[in-house]
């Protein structure tokens, strides 16, 4: 216990990192994801094709093998950039991928009527999709967008093998000088699970406020 | 589909996936491994072949019945938790999973002759944070992990040793002519270890350096070339190697600090530190430490061959 009390800066710059990089990936997972799943129903095979190679390439890649590849073997084709840039870009993409699968599930629930109620009144695909079928589909799909989100605050932990300092990584230094795995780890992850607690309360709330009762 | 045909394709699916299955924990395994001494394959080796024929094995009488070595003799094969992918220290031969080489598993090597008669070893890479926790389960008998005595690692394991005092140094990209040691590393980008002393040596020295840590020691050699960092603390040792293998570092200056290796054996057990110190004792002696120091570690400096540290000089072992 007093491992933790004496490294408490250390540790809560750690988690301040990661609530940095897990906002900021979430943002941008979310409004990546959305456009994928837009091209992925739109009318234009190109367009549906891209998106649709996108999602299965990204699912079926682990994240850590884009992580190596993105901070080591980038650089040698000349794009270097920061630790923490290069893990939000990359967790952002990764993660946009199974955005768009949980919203794309989320638009086959909006009914083939709406979308011709809507043609008949005139909308264009535009309209469609931003007035009528995605806010339809989000609402829908709160609690596996939840999920995703904590799967992502999981993901910023393995960002710790590529060197960015969050949370995982500060706390493996702590214990490096303590040699106390189970009480430093234990905190670490009871930390990580507040965190998932705070998510998954929070999509439960949005989800029975945004709720289309039929 | 007809019944007959059905129950066949559900038969041959079966035997099937257990083969895949026992196939790949087959393949799984590989992390313990048996090592047998290197066949002739160049100097060092045939001399470290001499070195095995010639080192030392334990009386009976010092194998104490119901002890750690005894259970170890009986077993007959010695368990030790050591790299596979460290150079010069503990570097397993890719294409002959069975052929790991280097200064901390010839060392062990040479242990499992003397308790066993044979260099009979199986390797457990460990991870930095779980060698403590190998050493108090007994899923291994002896740590040689290029392992710093700390008196915080004393407390939970027991250390036999020091068997070798190396030290961090600095390396930089081979055209940079700024650094020249730890003392300009101030305000510099330093990469480091993930699990090593240097995250708590650097700033110490330099508080305000900018510290990167990245898993592996590859890891860090590629990010320091990619312009990650200014400078790469870690062992000199490692250090070494690396410079050896790669034109695009060099090293600069002399080790500052003092780290001392120690064999991490289980605790509560203090037969078998003294065992284990005889042993040590022994080869600093016949001079076999030496011979395997020269025919490892010793091709990548400058020739000369240390003194063996004297056992017991830090505190922690």
């Amino acid at each position: 216990m007093s491992a933790l009390v004496d490294a408490w800066p250390q540790l809560l710059s750690g988690l301040g990192t990661t609530v940095f990089v897990l906002v900021t990936s979430a943002v941008g997972a979310l409004v990546l994801g959305t456009l994928v799943t837009v091209a992925r129903v739109s009318p234009v095979p190109v367009l549906r094709a891209a998106a649709f190679g996108y999602v299965q390439v990204l699912v079926n890649v682990p994240l850590l093998a884009l992580l190596l590849l993105a901070v080591f073997a980038l650089p040698d084709a000349g794009l270097i950039a920061p630790l923490v840039t290069t893990a939000i870009v990359v967790l952002t993409v990764y993660e946009a991928a199974y955005v768009a699968e949980a919203l794309r599930s989320g638009i086959n629930t909006v009914s083939r009527g709406q979308v011709e109620a809507a043609r008949a009144l005139g909308f264009t695909l535009a309209q469609t999709l931003r007035l009528v079928v995605v806010p339809q589909a989000a609402r829908t799909v709160v609690q596996p967008l939840g999920n995703v989100l904590i799967a992502l605050l999981m993901n910023t932990a393995l960002t710790a093998t590529v060197g960015v300092v969050e949370l995982t990584s500060a706390t493996n230094k702590v214990n490096l000088v303590q040699a106390q795995p189970i009480p430093i780890f234990g905190a670490a992850g009871l930390v990580y699970m507040a965190l998932a607690l705070v998510i998954g309360l929070g999509a439960g709330r949005i989800e029975k406020r945004v709720a289309i009762r039929r | 589909m007809s019944r007959t045909l059905r129950r066949r394709s559900t038969i041959a699916a079966s035997l099937a996936l257990v083969a895949s299955l026992a196939l790949s924990a087959c393949g799984g395994s590989d992390s313990g491994s048996s090592a047998v001494p290197p066949s002739a394959g160049g100097g060092g080796d045939d001399a470290l072949q001499e070195v095995y024929d010639n080192a030392p094995v334990a009386e009976a009488a010092a194998l104490l019945s119901d002890s750690t070595m005894a259970a170890i003799r009986e077993r007959g094969v010695l368990r030790v938790a050591a790299a596979l992918d460290a150079p010069l220290l503990s570097q397993q031969d890719p294409s002959n999973p069975d052929d790991i080489q280097g200064f901390d598993i010839d060392l062990a090597k040479m242990l499992a002759i003397y308790i066993i008669g044979e260099p009979n070893i199986e390797v457990v890479p460990p991870a930095s944070e779980t060698r403590e926790a190998l050493l108090t389960n007994g899923t291994v008998d002896v740590v040689f992990n290029t392992y710093t005595i700390t008196e915080e690692r004393a407390e939970q394991i027991s250390f036999a040793g020091p068997y070798f005092v190396s030290g961090l140094a600095v390396a930089v990209a081979a055209d940079n002519e700024d650094i020249a040691g730890i003392d300009d590393l101030g305000g510099r980008t330093v990469i480091v270890g993930a699990n090593t002393p240097a995250v708590t040596a650097v700033p110490e020295q330099q508080p305000t350096a900018e510290v990167v840590s990245f898993a592996t020691d590859p890891q860090c050699v590629q990010a320091l070339t990619q312009g990650r960092g200014d400078a790469y603390v870690q062992d000199y040792t490692l250090l070494a190697a690396d410079a050896e293998s790669n034109d695009g570092i060099k090293v600069v200056g002399q080790p500052f600090t003092e780290e001392a290796y120690g064999i991490g054996l289980p605790p509560n057990d203090p037969d078998f530190k003294d065992f284990v110190n005889d042993w040590l004792e022994q080869i600093y002696a016949d001079g076999s430490w030496a011979a395997v120091f020269d025919a490892t570690l010793g091709t990548v400096g400058d020739g000369s061959t240390p003194e063996p540290p004297a056992i017991g000089s830090v505190p922690g072992s």
